[in-house]
């Protein structure tokens, strides 16, 4: 198989991977979304329900794959996005269809009862300084080696390859030719913080709070090992250099994996009877099992009932700026490479 | 798991949650579970964990700010204070009458024994 076929194939069997697993990543007492006894789920009717979304994943994967397959690299349109558009379409159809059966049939209600810590510092979560330094200071570190070998950074080098792995875009040697992929670490890096800061501070105290917050602070670590490669590679010279900047997703998918194990297993520890939950319970605030929206909830974030992180409250018209703003980042962080001049 | 005081609602309930939030701290206020000094979750921190609007919690504040028991600095949460309680009027006392009777029917009508109930007065009496 080409390798630029490989690149428009492995997202849609990751994206297909991780919605395989999706349904079991969830607080117990949750199925599909919906509340359910925590035993349901191991039930033969709950088995026949995952058995039956799973089949439908596979064989629209199988579809998805299949139109990849035939368009990919060609038409990267028809090939890339729409096979994966569909893939998501038809599995979250899948989804909302069983939360529905699951919230009719099988759904239980229980109390809104809410709790709130009365001390202050136990409201809220704090980030950890000691692990979310490291990576800045490395960033810092690979900054001042470029420096210090600055004389052996060629005058002009490649920093973006095409889908066929030949360079299609060089950098020169300057501030923000070699200094570049660093400082976009650190904003990517920045980025995370600032979700994982908002989270500790704007959302209720929760297991899924304290998991998230560490798990942001911990993908710091293969996010910036990622540019730290990229920024070192003029002086580490390869001979595929694509090839390097691909391994780097290795890391990346072993942390991510690595961390949603840890999370769920902190996750769908069942709590005891006399703990009350602190995420509201009522199904109805939960459409398709997935978009939460309460008007009387003065939350923005909320923990998710499948997967691990969190949603907005699309009933809370603060959302909504938030919304605009997280569409906004990807722009911002589609301009950021054109402060790196490319001489081509 | 921390021994931090909580406070605790039933959104469910019949009972107002701003007459819930009031209940509830005066409980600990009167109890001793909050202590003078002690600083409470800001408006905005106690809203979003209770799941209720920010006015249901600053009116909560401003009622017992007005009781004596809170100190509300603007920006800031609610830091509890010394209180001397003052002597009931008569026109307090026939309130609290009046409320404890119907409460003591309500629970009698409920099936509760007299004598259980006098246990369970007594007891609160005392805790409190």
């Amino acid at each position: 198989m080409r390798t630029s076929v490989l690149i428009f194939v492995w997202p849609l069997i990751l994206v297909a991977a991780v919605l395989y697993v999706m349904p079991l990543i969830t607080r117990a007492g949750i199925f599909f979304g919906a509340t359910v006894d925590p035993d349901f789920p191991r039930s033969s009717e709950g088995r026949r329900l995952l058995r039956s979304y799973r089949l439908q994943l596979v064989l629209w994967s199988v579809a998805a794959l299949a139109v990849t397959l035939a368009w990919a690299p060609e038409h990267p349109l028809l090939g890339g996005l729409v096979p994966m558009v569909v893939l998501l379409a038809a599995v979250s159809i899948a989804y909302w269809r069983n939360f529905r059966v699951v919230h009719m049939r099988y759904g239980i209600t229980r109390p809104e009862v809410r709790q709130a810590s009365l001390s202050p510092a136990a409201a809220q979560a704090n980030l950890r300084v000691g692990l979310i330094a490291p990576p800045f200071i490395a960033l810092g570190l690979t900054a001042l080696y470029l420096r210090l070998h600055w004389s052996e950074i060629p005058e002009r080098f490649p920093v973006h390859w095409g889908a066929d792995g030949q360079p299609n875009g060089w950098a020169i040697r300057d501030a923000h030719g070699v200094y570049g992929p660093l400082l976009m670490g650190i904003a990517m890096s920045v980025l995370v913080l600032v979700m994982a800061w908002v989270i500790a501070r704007l959302s209720r105290n929760t297991v899924m709070r304290s998991v998230t917050v560490r798990s942001l602070e911990v993908l710091l670590y293969p996010l910036t090992l990622t540019f730290i490669v990229i920024g070192l590679l003029p002086l580490m010279r390869p001979a595929n250099p694509a090839a390097i900047v691909l391994l780097t997703i290795i890391p990346m998918l072993l942390t991510v994996v690595g961390v949603m194990y840890w999370s769920y297993r902190k996750i769908s520890v069942p709590a005891p009877e006399t703990d009350v939950s602190p995420e509201p319970q009522r199904d109805a605030y939960w459409k398709a099992g997935m978009f939460y929206y309460n008007p009387n909830d003065p939350a923005i974030f909320v923990a998710k009932r499948v997967g691990i992180g969190y949603t907005i409250n699309l009933g809370n018209k603060i959302s909504w700026l938030v919304i605009t703003g997280l569409l906004l980042i990807p722009l911002v962080i589609a301009l950021l490479p054109a402060l790196v001049p490319h001489a081509r | 798991m921390s021994a931090d005081p909580t406070l605790r609602i039933d959104l469910d309930s019949s009972v107002p949650a701003y007459r819930q939030i009031v209940d509830g701290l005066r409980v600990l206020l009167v109890s001793g579970k909050l202590k003078p000094g002690a600083e409470l979750p800001s408006v905005r921190r106690m809203a979003l964990d209770l799941g209720v609007h920010f006015n249901t919690v600053a009116e909560a504040y401003r009622a017992l700010a007005d009781e004596g028991w809170l100190d509300l600095r603007h920006g800031r949460g609610a830091t509890v204070v010394e209180r001397e309680a003052p002597p009931p009027s008569a026109e307090q006392l026939d309130e609290f009458r009046n409320r404890l009777r119907s409460l003591t029917a309500e629970t009698r009508a409920k099936g509760v024994p007299a004598a259980k109930l006098r246990s369970l007065l007594r007891a609160a009496a005392e805790e409190l």
